[in-house]
């Protein structure tokens, strides 16, 4: 696939304060990548800098390898669906999708019949004539998407978009979401704070925090070789453990020595031993390599949530098999589920680096 | 229901003593004579003012036009500025209204006269001297200084309720700043129009002290004529109460149209 955007080393300021420091990022033709991070890392700003509202104060964006870094916003081919939709209180439903064809001086029976058609995708036939604020929030958004993807852009941009609908819409929004995205074929940029969003509905994923990039990949790459902490951290629920690496697949932690799947770490380097809350298998006290005592547990639905206690460390473990708080269980875990992580402050990574990030 | 119906106790005291019973004592005024006998005099009188009341519509109707072009850009510039510059520039339009009116009214005399300071500026360069003072052009003139920020007002306050991504989904959609302000601001801002309208028109049209200053006798007002006959030397007070009453009903069809202007403006839009 080819290369659609490039952001070569963005930084933008705003009030002296840098927003986003050096951003490197290269955007392929008909993906679906989604701007992971906590609020504040600046994913929508860098969504901003694509749509032509926020100027960069270093570095260059390419649109199909053309520089548009002094483009206005009306004359990318790109549109956006707005946080909180923005959509225009004094026209109908209708009217607000038919906007971007009328600027474009399309002639109206071509643009009722485009409009039709976007309202079909959406699930909105028949709501034609209804004004904005007779519609819930499901069907704002619906309108809003319906908006933006009727003037065919080469790219959508969506920021944070079923942030204001219920979980079960919002689920039911993201399936709707792949849906247009895989049958048009559009390059989707999608901004989340969302882990499980992002997961279900990317391509790829790019996890930022701070105005940096930290991680970009696939999301069974980030969700499985977590680059560091932070983002196994925000990428669901992790616990995560002091250790020593002491040889290449041998790691030292809570106690104990482990064997696990990673290599090229310095000798007795210290690390982060990242584990998923369901990698930890509970067994009888006296077969798990851990043992400790359960502190809490918290029936969650699928699974339950328990809190133990063992080896000077808290553990979080996802079970379907609840233990009762104040007993003693074993806990093992398999090699494969051992991720280790250099014990760094935030390391920055580029594009470049991408595929080299060693684990 | 009990609560917010003695809450609103004062003021409905208020309206009935202060509106209500002058609404009435001036409809009664209007149809009687002064033995206090019906007659339609009065009304059919008032037809022989029919210059001064078209007179006095033009004039309001110039100002309250010369407000809304100087007003509208301005109100746009400050509601899309800092929060900071937004409070200094409010400052600035409120700024004069600290001072009495007739005071201000009596400046721009000074400022106008035939010997005033701009037409001596205007002597000393070369050109002029101009008559300025006793003109329509004078009256419009303090009109539009003294209404002004009631026409800036309204329309900030309206303004600054346009998100700025509605502004920023209109670029987004392919619209240059010319259909920007076409296909949304200025829809969105016609409430702020309208109230702006409203509240420069009503006191323009009625004013009397503005061109009894600056407009001189030649170009007297419904607000002077009225005043005339309770006042001055034409004592009349129940000819005062017809032309009171007409004026009022004028501003009262005026206001309804306007309302249905914007209502249908809306219908418009939407088809």
């Amino acid at each position: 696939m080819e290369n659609l955007i490039v952001l070569k080393d963005i930084v933008v300021k705003f009030d002296g304060e840098q927003v986003l420091n050096s951003i490197n990022l290269e955007i392929r033709d008909k993906e679906f990548i989604t701007l992971l991070g906590p609020s504040g890392c600046g994913k929508t700003t860098t969504l901003r800098i694509i749509g032509g509202f926020v100027e960069a104060n270093e570095g260059d964006i390419f649109f199909d390898g053309v520089r548009i870094n002094d483009v206005p916003p009306y004359k990318r081919q790109v549109n956006t669906v707005f946080q909180k939709y923005a959509l225009f209180p004094h026209l109908n439903v209708f009217e607000n999708i038919e906007f971007g064809l009328k600027i474009k001086k399309m002639p109206p029976k071509e643009r009722s019949a485009k409009v039709k058609e976007m309202l079909e995708l959406v699930g909105l036939k028949g709501f034609e004539r209804r004004s904005i604020d007779q519609l819930s929030g499901g069907q704002q958004q619906r309108v809003a998407i319906a908006r933006a993807l009727v003037n065919r852009p080469r790219v959508l941009l969506l920021d944070e978009p079923l942030g204001a609908l219920d979980l079960k819409l919002r689920k039911e929004m993201q399936t709707e979401l792949k849906r247009i995205q895989q049958s048009t074929g559009i390059t989707f940029i999608y901004v989340t704070h969302d882990q499980e969003e992002a997961l279900t509905m990317s391509d790829r994923v790019v996890v930022m925090k701070s105005g940096n990039i930290l991680q970009i990949g696939t999301p069974q790459d980030i969700y499985n070789e977590p680059i560091n902490a932070f983002v196994a951290d925000f990428i669901g629920e992790s616990n995560i453990i002091p250790g020593i690496m002491r040889t290449d697949y041998h790691v030292e932690f809570a106690g104990n020595s482990f064997e696990c799947v990673d290599t090229g770490f310095d000798p007795d380097q210290l690390v982060d031993v990242v584990v998923r809350p369901e990698d930890i298998k509970v067994v009888e006290a006296d077969e798990g390599m851990i043992s400790g005592v359960v502190k809490s547990v918290i029936f969650k639905g699928v699974h339950y949530e328990m809190l133990v206690e063992g080896a000077g460390e808290d553990w979080l473990i996802h079970s379907t098999v609840a233990s009762e708080p104040g007993t003693l269980i074993g806990m093992n875990i398999l090699p494969n589920d051992i991720h280790i992580m250099d014990r760094e402050e935030e390391p920055v990574l580029s594009e470049q680096k991408e595929d080299g990030n060693e684990d | 229901m009990k609560i917010s119906r003695s809450t609103a106790m004062p003021y409905i005291i208020w309206m009935i003593i202060f509106t209500v019973i002058p609404l009435i004592l001036v409809t009664y005024f209007a149809f009687t004579d002064g033995n206090g006998t019906f007659t339609m005099a009065n009304i059919s009188e008032v037809k022989d003012y029919v210059a001064v009341i078209f007179r006095s519509i033009w004039l309001a109707f110039v100002a309250t036009v010369i407000c809304l072009i100087i007003a509208y850009p301005l109100a746009y510039v400050v509601s899309r500025a800092s929060e900071k510059k937004q409070k200094t520039y409010l400052l600035l339009v409120m700024l004069p209204m600290w001072m009495n009116f007739l005071l201000r009214t009596y400046a721009w005399m000074t400022l106008l006269e035939n010997t005033g300071i701009i037409n001596r500026l205007l002597v000393m360069i070369g050109i002029g001297p101009f008559a300025m003072i006793n003109t329509q052009g004078a009256v419009v003139l303090g009109m539009v200084y003294n209404y002004l920020p009631f026409m800036i007002l309204p329309l900030y306050s309206n303004m600054t309720k346009i998100e700025n991504r509605l502004i920023e989904a209109a670029q987004d959609l392919g619209a240059p700043s010319r259909k920007v302000f076409s296909e949304v601001v200025w829809p969105l801002s016609l409430p702020g129009v309208m109230t702006g309208i409203t509240m420069v028109f009503v006191p323009a049209v009625s004013t009397f002290i503005i061109s009894r200053m600056l407009g001189g006798g030649s170009n007297m007002m419904i607000g002077d004529l009225i005043e005339l006959q309770f006042l001055g030397n034409a004592y009349n007070p129940n000819l005062g109460a017809a032309i009171s009453l007409g004026l009022m009903i004028f501003i009262l069809l005026c206001m309804s149209m306007l309302n249905q202007f914007n209502e249908e403006d809306k219908e418009g839009m939407i088809i």
